[in-house]
């Protein structure tokens, strides 16, 4: 699955600068006095559009393994260079707006399923609600303007360990919510199970049996979709980096949107898909190790 | 809300943990965008001629007033002709890794440029050199196929910085390294993040606005980016940024409580124009041109936008240009007048029921769309429905040319911006085929070809003002306001010195960090 | 009146009264309800033109002659805001109509077929699945330029992979049941096994999905707007008037806060709906 999705990436990102109406190369070549037409022809030329379709895919493919992924329209810088200076920051926020997300979804979603039904459970889902529907460029402003420029305690420019701070919660708040909405199910699957209500029926306390039985059993599922939660993250950060100056691929990409940088975001796009799909590898090892059931199977 | 010892001990906390290095005698100046490059051949926006400006020296300075003086190159003659030059250097000029700067570093600097394979983006403004030779170390010949007086004016401006030859044995030039002989060493470049220059200690001033003849008095200076004008402002205000430009809304509010001082660039040569695609109806009608004109009203909209940072521009280049002349200007520009525009655009049969339907191009940030929305509006008045579109510098530029090249499809206008140190900008805009393939006649082409050779400063500036005085009556290039883009600093208290220079230059060698 | 017609109009109001009988359906219904009478009633009942500048005094604060305050050009926000209530639901409402049409027959047509269509079909649609829907959104954007109609294209585009998934389970779980093996041996057509009997049985299902799509869709939008990659001045988006309205918090918050709210308000009517109509729907749900 993680190879068909790089290759479906590497298809459609070559194709991306063929989808463009009008000529890519004028919109491209055209932040001076003005370029001649042996300019213009240069960079069809370096950039291969003057081959049929299927032989630029495949001199992408070739200088893909050589680690080209060409220069910026803007300033002629190596797009790896460009990406691989900021890729960090990005995966940096991610993991960071997955563990708030985490920290505050997990226990949250797990006390709704354990009162569930009660007035707890009602009042926990209609916050995860709210949460889900706030806005979180709106919600990312508001945090700006009142800690970092309002309150003046958080830092606003560079991409040190403080100014992680807004964006990771910004991010995972919204994500939060759905953390837990989705651990409350996951656990109401598994209290729904015979062995638990055996054990309830058993008469062990029901304090105990959610410890030790439906806390465990009920995270593995959402191991799975962690996967996907991440990608959603690596999403959700394209927005909120560029409202918190924060240095990553997402800012990196609006900016190259306006500019008409493709060469830039032909090689987003591209290390978008790849370091969603390591993720989604990672987590299936993860799985395997956790869940017995799974490891013998594969 | 929160007792106010709490909020302290928490902000110290948070500010502990938070790790910023102490700045000490870095000076910290914050941007809303980063350079594209930093080899001087390899792009044109302000924000990255301002960082060259400290990196390299060119040959020439300016004045406050923005004329070319004396700075590399102590003194300069010409032959009669006008088609030669022969420069000689100061002595003790050095490059940054400690090798001399001498006529060899001009020559490979000027051969860069106008390279075959991979040309300088403003290659032909260096103008018509054929060749250029090394006389003796501190002596350099450049040789003009006919005369360019404009070159002058060039060699005094950032997109002429000598870049040291040693350069050519460098690994990644632009991108990880560039060796210049500016006040300011790089240190490093984080791309998208901030620039780390330190203090030149050879540093020698000839001829550059900075009092201070030697090296800055700061270490260091880092040049970040926050793109977000209140952001920019919070780090002002918490010390954590020295200057920036600050939200405009918020400067009358500075100025008064006096907490942060505001300097406003003078002499910036930015210039904010209408300009049309001429190819196709109604625009290559000069009546619809000129109701554009008639309908908006620049002084307005500036008022709105940027209060009292901004003024009006009567003339096709901005002050601190050879040739500007406000009065002069103000006599061919269509002054505002909506009756005048409504009466012109009847003539064409357009009215409440027939507007006139058109695109409206306009370059992204600066809060230009806030002013492109005031003009919008402005059009309405007079039966113009103008859409807006917005983008950036790069892709507007050719989105211009293209609007040009088609002969059909809605009409086409935008709001360019252009700085330029010297009217031979309008050279390259208006003269065909013009960088924009748009409005063009023989008779313009041949006026801007003499601004280009007359030699004798008095007749150039007739001649360059009767390039304006076609440009504005044919309603080609409809200045205006000035400046338009990154030349509002705000400053923090403890800086004594900064100042910046004509063109959009600050500078930092004056710099001290006090109490 | 034939019996099929009688049992819907049976159970019609009791969907209704389920919806409204627990407290978030019936907020979630009201704010909808709010929404689309302030969009179509937006001509009559905003005050001023919402493009006028001038209709007040700039950055005048909520209250007296302007409900909601004027903004930096002295345009009134309460206008501003009734129109922009349209544009949400339009862009709402045709975003969701592009991603679930197209959704829906990728979605049928592998079901539908099976073999090595069906796997192309969806294996194709996990891929676009993983990618998440605000990076195809941004690359249909980038690709076909920022502007209001681009931006709901885009977004229409995006939402697809998720229809089709949905759409294709539901479809699977039709084709599976009997009637629909008797039917293909009745010799039926592939153009009435699919029109007639799949999908009708897939769109309550697609329904329920599509309320709750709209709120991503609007926010999604918005998203873009605010990045300045969607609606473009005058047209009052709330994304693009909350990304215009930064540069005045000091001096005009409200400007700021308002779109921010009627947003979040918006969303979370079409959430609360959504969730009620499925669980009105969907009796297991309930039990949860």
């Amino acid at each position: 699955m993680g190879v068909l999705t790089v290759f479906v990436t590497t298809v459609l990102v070559t194709l991306l600068i063929h989808l463009v109406p009008g000529d890519p190369v004028q919109i491209m070549y055209a932040q001076s006095q003005g370029s001649t037409p042996e300019q213009i022809e240069e960079v069809r030329r370096n950039l291969g559009l003057d081959q049929p379709i299927y032989i630029q895919y495949v001199q992408y493919l070739g200088r893909l393994s050589e680690g080209d992924l060409g220069h910026t329209i803007r300033g002629g810088q190596p797009v790896l260079d460009v990406i691989l200076q900021r890729l960090p920051n990005t995966i940096v926020l991610a993991i960071a707006a997955m563990a708030v997300a985490i920290a505050i979804g997990l226990p949250l979603g797990f006390f709704a399923a354990y009162y569930r039904g009660s007035l707890i459970d009602t009042g926990l889902m209609a916050l995860a609600i709210a949460g889900i529907s706030m806005p979180h460029f709106w919600l990312g402003l508001i945090l700006l303007f009142f800690f970092a420029v309002e309150l003046g305690w958080l830092p606003v420019s560079g991409s040190g360990p403080a100014n992680l701070i807004l964006p990771a919660v910004t991010l995972g708040l919204s994500n939060a919510a759905i953390f837990a909405r989705l651990t409350r199910s996951s656990m109401i699957d598994v209290m729904n199970q015979d062995f638990v209500q055996t054990a309830l029926a058993k008469g062990l306390p029901r304090t105990l049996v959610f410890r030790r039985h439906v806390l465990r059993a009920g995270l593995v599922p959402l191991i799975t979709m962690m996967g996907l939660q991440f990608a959603f993250m690596m999403g959700g950060a394209i927005v909120v980096e560029n409202i918190f100056s924060w240095n990553g691929v997402g800012r990196m990409a609006v900016e190259a949107i306006f500019q008409r940088d493709y060469p830039i975001i032909q090689g987003f796009i591209l290390t978008f898909a790849v370091v969603v799909v390591c993720v989604s590898i990672c987590l299936d090892a993860l799985y395997a190790l956790i869940d017995p059931r799974i490891r013998r199977a594969v | 809300m929160i007792p106010t010892p709490l909020k302290q001990t928490l902000a110290a906390a948070l500010i502990a943990s938070a790790a910023i290095p102490a700045y000490g005698a870095d000076i910290v100046w914050a941007r809303y965008g980063d350079i594209d490059s930093l080899d001087p051949h390899k792009a044109t926006s302000t924000l990255s001629l301002q960082v060259w400006r400290l990196m390299y020296d060119s040959l020439l300075g300016t004045d406050a007033t923005g004329a070319p003086v004396p700075h590399v190159a102590k003194s300069w003659t010409t032959n009669e002709a006008g088609t030669e030059y022969t420069f000689s250097l100061n002595e003790g000029v050095l490059c940054h890794d400690g090798t001399p700067l001498d006529a060899n570093d001009v020559k490979y600097t000027v051969e860069l440029a106008l390279s075959e394979d991979s040309p300088s983006l403003t290659k032909a403004s260096w103008g018509p050199i054929t060749a250029v030779d090394v006389i003796d170390p501190l002596t350099v010949k450049f040789t003009l196929a006919t005369p360019f007086v404009a070159m002058i004016p060039f060699l005094a401006d950032g997109f002429s910085s000598i870049i040291c030859d040693s350069n050519a044995d460098a690994e990644g030039f632009g991108t990880d390294t560039a060796i210049g002989s500016g006040p300011w060493t790089l240190v490093s470049w984080t791309k998208g993040d901030k620039i780390v220059l330190a203090k030149n200690p050879d540093y020698k001033n000839f001829g550059r606005l900075a009092q201070n003849p030697g090296a800055p008095f700061e270490d260091g200076l880092i040049i970040t980016v926050v793109p977000e004008p209140q952001a920019r402002l919070a780090a002002l205000k918490t010390g954590e940024v020295h200057i920036a430009e600050p939200p405009f809304d918020d400067v009358p509010a500075l100025k008064e409580s006096g907490e942060l001082s505001i300097t406003v660039a003078e002499n910036t040569g930015q210039n904010v124009f209408w300009e049309f695609a001429t190819s196709r109806l109604p625009f290559s009608d000069k009546r619809a041109r000129l109701a554009v004109g008639h309908a908006t009203d620049p002084a307005l909209a500036i008022d709105l936008i940027y209060g009292d940072l901004s003024i009006p521009e009567a003339c096709p280049v901005s002050r601190g240009v050879f040739g500007n002349d406000q009065e002069f200007c103000k006599q061919y520009r269509p002054d505002y007048d909506p009756d005048k525009a409504k009466a012109l655009l009847a003539e064409m049969g357009y009215g409440p029921d027939n507007p006139l339907e058109t695109t409206m191009v306009v370059w992204t940030g600066g809060n230009r769309q806030k002013l492109a929305e005031v003009f919008q509006a402005q059009l309405a008045e007079v039966n113009i429905e103008a859409d807006i579109e917005i983008m950036d510098i790069g892709s507007m530029n050719a989105r211009v040319r293209q609007e040009n090249e088609k002969t059909e499809g809605k009409a086409s206008m935008d709001m360019m911006t252009w700085s330029w140190y010297d009217p031979d900008i309008l050279y390259a805009l208006w003269h065909s085929p013009g960088a924009y393939r748009g409005y063009n006649t023989p008779e313009l082409d041949k006026m801007l070809e003499d601004t280009r050779t007359l030699t004798d400063p008095a007749a150039r500036k007739a001649k360059v003002q009767e390039v304006f005085k076609h440009l504005l009556e044919n309603g080609v290039h409809i200045p205006l306001y000035t400046p338009g883009w990154e030349w509002v600093f705000a400053v923090r208290p403890e800086v004594e010195g900064f100042k910046v220079a004509p063109f959009v230059y600050p500078v930092f060698a004056d710099v001290k960090l006090g109490g | 009146m034939s019996a099929p017609g009688g049992v819907t109009a049976l159970r019609r109001p009791s969907l209704l009264l389920r919806l409204v009988s627990t407290p978030a359906g019936a907020i979630g219904l009201l704010i909808v309800l709010v929404l689309i009478g302030g969009a179509v009633l937006a001509d009559f009942l905003a005050p001023f033109d919402p493009t006028k500048m001038g209709a007040g005094r700039r950055f005048q604060p909520p209250g007296g002659n302007h409900l909601l305050g004027t903004d930096e050009f002295g345009r009134d926000m309460f206008s501003r805001i009734l129109h922009g209530a349209r544009l949400t639901l339009l862009i709402g409402a045709v975003a969701v109509l592009i991603s679930m049409t197209t959704g829906m027959l990728i979605g049928l047509a592998a079901a539908y077929a099976r073999g090595w269509s069906e796997a192309v079909l969806m294996r194709g649609t996990d891929v676009l699945f993983s990618f998440t829907e605000t990076l195809i959104a941004l690359s249909c954007v980038a690709v076909l330029g920022p502007s209001l109609q681009n931006a709901v294209i885009a977004v229409g585009i995006a939402g697809i992979p998720f229809y089709a998934r949905t759409c294709y389970s539901a479809a699977l779980v039709e084709r599976s049941k009997p009637y629909f093996e008797a039917s293909i041996a009745a010799g039926a057509g592939h153009g009435r096994l699919i029109f007639l009997h799949l999908l009708p049985n897939v769109l309550p299902t697609m329904i329920v999905v599509a309320t709750l799509g709209v709120s991503t869709a609007i926010l999604a939008a918005a998203g873009l707007s605010f990045l300045g990659l969607g609606a473009q001045p005058p047209l009052p988006e709330w994304g693009y008037m909350l990304s215009g309205a930064r540069d005045y918090f000091n001096r005009a918050p409200w400007l700021m806060t308002i779109p921010g709210l009627a947003i979040a308000m918006t969303v979370l009517g079409f959430n609360l709906l959504g969730d009620a109509i499925r669980t009105a729907l969907d009796p297991a749900e309930r039990q949860r």
